[in-house]
């Protein structure tokens, strides 16, 4: 039996192919993007070793700060809400039974819908002569202009930008959190309602410390999703106006294939690696510590 | 042992791959390292790289912007039925094979299969910063012999080749130009008691009048920034502003004309349609042939897309040149913007490349340019005015007319990217995010730090 | 008591109205597309909210042929078939090495794939360009179902561990007792076993392949040879864009994934729901 298990030769068979792959296509790439950003490099060139330089470049470039500051925005927005809004979805589901399946069904819909048809969709419908200002101007009202506003630290088209996220992706979350909740035993909420608890308390002191673990799950896919967000802005406004809605991968996605910096794009990459890095590290470390507890 | 040997075998693969991976960074244009080849040994059969097998027949291929077969833009059109002409009268001879991508990726691609060694035979490119990234590095081979043989002559003049030259070389061939001029609404003017502008201040009272009408006087893009990018493009010049100057850094983007010319935009900005910042170029041009808006300035390109989508405006509107603005530059001078054709250095079929470059501009293609297309023709073809476009005489007009023409500004700086820098800076004038001062300091600083 | 039904059941219309809320936010705007779908351009611009006059199909015929959207749903389920199953095949094998087997790197070998699951694809696009660019695989099928595979991977590998660890000891010791190779014993009893595993990347694998954008849209300009997502920018024209075909075609793009959904809702949202719950 053991022989078996330790036979050298069919471990080889059954790991080295996506060993090799995964090598190949992402290991050495990596290291590569990684050179790359320490050099001049475009697409007609070799690339050229020029040390720190493009890091540096990012330093005083404003659309890397924009983007930044955009990316990071994003990451927190996408985190609170989703977790807010997810919960009470999920909340206000598991206490009806009739349509249950129906309006969970329907929330969940876009998370497999493809974000480039419903980025375009969404864009149409901010648009100022198709959509909702149009709706808007029935009633006399004027609307704002949704995706081309640059007024504030976090400008308008931002915020809608990262509405549109929220209705594509909470589903995603209330499902997560109805999972946990459903597995938690009836016989817990029975016993507090003899307490004399209500549904609110009892979601309060018995649902939420329970479903605490897959909140930490729920979060590190909403933040690693989130700085890889690249679909909708790039169908929606493609970083415009004026670079204002410009986050790091579309940044990265404009300078490495609209002006073929290549180098410098590939420092833009390794920023939001270690962004990455840094986000998932971080939510280990507070959420999967107690992930025993269940 | 055993353990030994996979613990060896792991080892030996991760190095191997890590020193792999250095390796080919160091040198990453020599020959594709052996890493990746035996997957996609078979795979590698490219519709591209050679179908010329079929006996003599010299294969080449021909990149372009725009889907041939799914485009509504009729010069696209027109591209194709050239196409189709060129593989049916040389059949047994040449034969193009056309590469489409959208106009968005298609520099992205491009490079690519330059930096692969495919480099299309004969490519698109717009004259500017970007057929310069092709000549410098001699991936566009140099035309002038194949013109100065048999085919120049047919040209309208030795000035439409100004923007293919370099040192004296022409390293792309024209193919139709179009003109950028201001689009009105006769019905509109006539009922507002306003007259064609010649100059600024009519501009300024043509609009108030047709303000005062209860029209919106101006319908223009600041969604797709290069729409207010020739707008202000217009007033630089008009103003005076030099660009090789600024291009070569002896004057800065920051002075008198630039700032005048910024504020004149901001004064006109007042008529513009109240959505102008969110409005995308296709909703801009609706506004003019839905008659919501008086004035477009437009590329001659518009024309056929205005009388496409409402042939009933076709009468109605009118052209006029961008006015003079008094004690500025030259008020003759005109924006045009040419599709052109380079034809790779490394060409197998210099030949059967010419050929098809021929075509494009030979009788029947530059008829319909001018017919159907809308756009004015590169040669001295003859064409009947009476089927093109009621629009295209007007923009004739205007352009043989023009003492000069000069490139949009953003395809007239160093690089694409200075380009979307104007453009964007343009954009933020409007907008009110940055005064003009402001943006004219942060182009030069742009430059300080972008230009070598 | 009467008073207390009384009060459960006000919250509960409460409930039930914001929740048909929530099902207008999410229908209206597909249901709006796909009534501006069958309009002209024209249509468009004066009347966007109005049902359509008429049923004009021609956008979809002119999407459908001409924009080549059929190629492109065809591009699309190649390479999403091929990679599901290779990634299928190559993630249980990965995963039964690693969760069955008895080998001292395996640990190891788990936190190399796992790797996979922080780095954004952003990361390696442009190595992978220019190399593919090289060697044939830029504006080829292949050149995109080999990234797919590497980044689905890792959450592949590590459901199937999961699920491979879950099951009983005995099962294999007695296929051992049997004489069954360590071949028989992945292929023919492990394997079987993990069904629902399989189902779950599998259908987590093909989701995110079917929508991918930025990958696509790098690596192919053949029209021939682009994905669903890739080609809905098509109508975008170099001086024009042409609306109502453009609906058309998001109408298309998004159709076939919504009928699968609607006949499979609830195996889909639990079997996501779980994949990600693991992942």
């Amino acid at each position: 039996m053991d022989k078996l298990l330790k036979d050298k030769k069919a471990i080889a068979v059954f790991v080295l192919p996506a060993f090799i792959l995964f090598t190949l296509i992402l290991f050495i790439p990596i290291c590569q993007s990684i050179y790359y950003s320490f050099c001049d490099y475009d697409a007609l060139t070799k690339p050229e070793f020029v040390g720190l330089k493009n890091y540096k470049n990012l330093m005083i470039d404003d659309t890397m700060k924009i983007a930044l500051k955009n990316s990071l925005f994003f990451l927190i927005y996408s985190c609170v809400t989703q977790l807010i809004m997810g919960l009470i979805l999920a909340g206000l589901l598991t206490n009806i039974e009739k349509g249950r399946n129906f309006f969970k069904n329907v929330i969940y819909l876009p998370c497999v819908l493809s974000s480039a048809a419903l980025g375009l969709l969404w864009m149409f419908i901010f648009s100022p002569k198709l959509g909702i200002n149009q709706i808007l101007a029935r009633f006399g009202i004027e609307g704002p202009l949704w995706l081309m506003d640059i007024k504030g630290y976090i400008t308008l088209p931002m915020w809608v930008i990262a509405f549109v996220a929220l209705w594509q992706y909470v589903g995603q979350s209330m499902m997560l959190y109805m999972a946990q909740i459903s597995g938690i035993s009836k016989s817990l909420y029975e016993a507090s309602y003899i307490d004399g608890c209500n549904r609110v308390k009892s979601f309060w002191h018995i649902t939420l410390p329970l479903i605490k673990p897959m909140v930490g799950t729920a979060m590190s896919l909403n933040a690693i999703g989130s700085l890889k967000f690249f679909d909708l802005i790039f169908n929606m406004t493609e970083g415009g106006p004026n670079h204002k809605t410009e986050v790091l991968a579309t940044h990265l996605y404009t300078q490495g294939f609209k002006y073929f910096k290549y180098g410098y794009a590939s420092a833009i990459g390794t920023v939001l690696l270690v962004l990455c890095l840094i986000m998932t590290f971080l939510i280990n470390k507070l959420f999967k510590s107690e992930n025993y507890e269940m | 042992m055993k353990k030994k040997v996979l613990s060896v075998l792991l080892t030996v693969a991760m190095t191997a791959s890590l020193l792999a991976g250095c390796g080919s960074t160091g040198a990453a244009d020599s020959a594709p390292a052996a890493d990746a080849s035996s997957d996609t040994a078979d795979t590698s059969a490219d519709a591209s790289s050679d179908t010329a097998a079929s006996g003599d027949v010299e294969e080449i291929t021909w990149m372009f912007w725009d889907d041939l077969d799914a485009t509504e833009d009729l010069i696209s059109k027109g591209y194709k039925e050239v196409i189709d002409r060129f593989n049916s009268d040389y059949e047994g001879q040449y034969h193009v094979t056309p590469i489409t991508t959208n106009l968005e990726e298609y520099y992205t691609k491009l490079n690519a299969l330059v930096a692969s060694g495919e480099t299309p035979d004969v490519f698109i490119v717009s004259p500017g910063p970007n057929l310069t990234t092709y000549v410098e590095p001699g991936v566009a081979a140099d035309l002038t012999s194949y013109l100065d043989a048999d085919w120049k002559g047919s040209f309208s003049s030795d000035a439409v080749f100004a923007q293919q030259t370099y040192d004296g070389k022409i390293y792309a061939v024209p193919l139709n130009i179009a003109a950028a001029c201001v689009f009105y609404n006769k019905e509109m003017f006539e009922e507002a008691g306003a007259t064609v502008p010649k100059t600024w201040d009519e501009l300024i009272d043509a609009c108030e009048k047709i303000q005062a009408a209860g029209h919106t006087p101006i319908t223009i893009s600041a969604g797709t920034a290069w729409c207010l990018s020739m707008l202000a493009g217009y007033l630089c010049d008009r103003e005076g502003v030099d660009l090789t100057k600024i291009e070569s850094g002896e004057e800065s983007c920051n002075n008198s004309k630039t700032i005048d010319a910024a504020n004149k935009m901001i004064e006109l900005s007042q008529y513009f349609q109240p959505t102008a910042a969110g409005d995308t170029n296709d909703v801009a041009t609706a506004g003019l042939y839905n008659g919501e808006a008086a004035i477009l300035i437009q590329g001659s390109w518009a024309i056929g897309q205005i009388n496409g989508e409402n042939p009933e405006f076709e009468q109605k509107c009118g052209v006029f040149q961008f006015p003079e603005i008094p004690g500025g530059n030259d008020p003759n001078r005109v924006i045009a913007k040419s599709d052109s054709l380079a034809m790779s250095s490394t060409t197998k079929h210099p030949e059967a490349a010419i050929a098809l470059m021929k075509y494009f501009t030979d009788d029947t293609a530059q008829k319909y340019t001018a017919e159907v297309g809308g756009k004015i023709p590169v040669t001295k073809v003859e064409y009947d005015a009476s089927k093109a476009p009621a629009q295209l005489a007007d923009v004739m007009d205007i352009f043989t007319n023009a003492s000069s023409t000069f490139g949009f500004y953003n395809e007239s700086l160093f690089s694409t990217e200075a380009g979307s820098t104007f453009d964007d800076n343009m954009v933020a004038i409007y907008l009110g995010e940055k005064t003009p001062e402001q943006a004219f300091d942060d182009l030069d600083a742009w430059y300080a730090a972008n230009k070598k | 008591m009467k008073s207390e039904t009384k009060k459960i059941s006000a919250v509960k219309v409460l409930i039930y109205i914001f929740l048909c809320f929530m099902v207008v936010i999410y229908l209206a705007p597909l249901l709006w597309v796909f009534s501006v779908s069958f309009k002209t351009n024209g249509e468009i611009f004066t009347n966007p909210f109005a049902l359509p006059e008429s049923f004009f199909i021609d956008n979809y015929v002119f999407a459908w042929t001409a924009g080549k959207l059929g190629i492109a749903m065809a591009n699309s389920l190649f390479v999403c078939v091929i990679t599901l199953v290779l990634s299928m095949f190559l993630g249980s094998t990965v995963s039964f090495a690693i969760g069955r087997m008895k080998w001292k790197l395996s640990g190891l070998v788990m936190v190399y794939f796992m790797m996979g699951m922080m780095i954004p694809v952003h990361c390696v696009l442009i190595p992978l360009f220019t190399r593919f660019a090289k060697i044939g695989l830029s504006n080829n099928l292949w050149g995109l179902i080999l990234p797919y595979l590497t980044f689905s991977l890792p959450t592949t590998i590590f459901i199937m561990t999961g699920f491979f660890r879950s099951l009983p000891n005995e099962l294999v010791e007695s296929a051992c007792i049997d004489g069954c190779s360590i071949y028989q014993i992945f292929g023919q009893i492990c394997l079987p076993l993990s069904k629902t595993g399989l189902f779950v990347t599998g259908l987590m694998t093909f989701v995110a392949n079917w929508n991918e954008l930025l990958l696509a849209m790098v690596f192919i300009s053949d029209d021939n040879k682009k994905t669903l997502p890739v080609s809905l920018s098509k109508f975008v024209g170099p001086y024009n864009t042409n609306y109502s075909q453009m609906f058309a075609a998001i109408v298309i793009a998004i159709v076939p994934t919504i009928i699968v959904y609607c006949a499979f809702s609830n195996q889909i949202v639990d079997g996501l729901t779980a994949g990600a719950v693991k992942g």
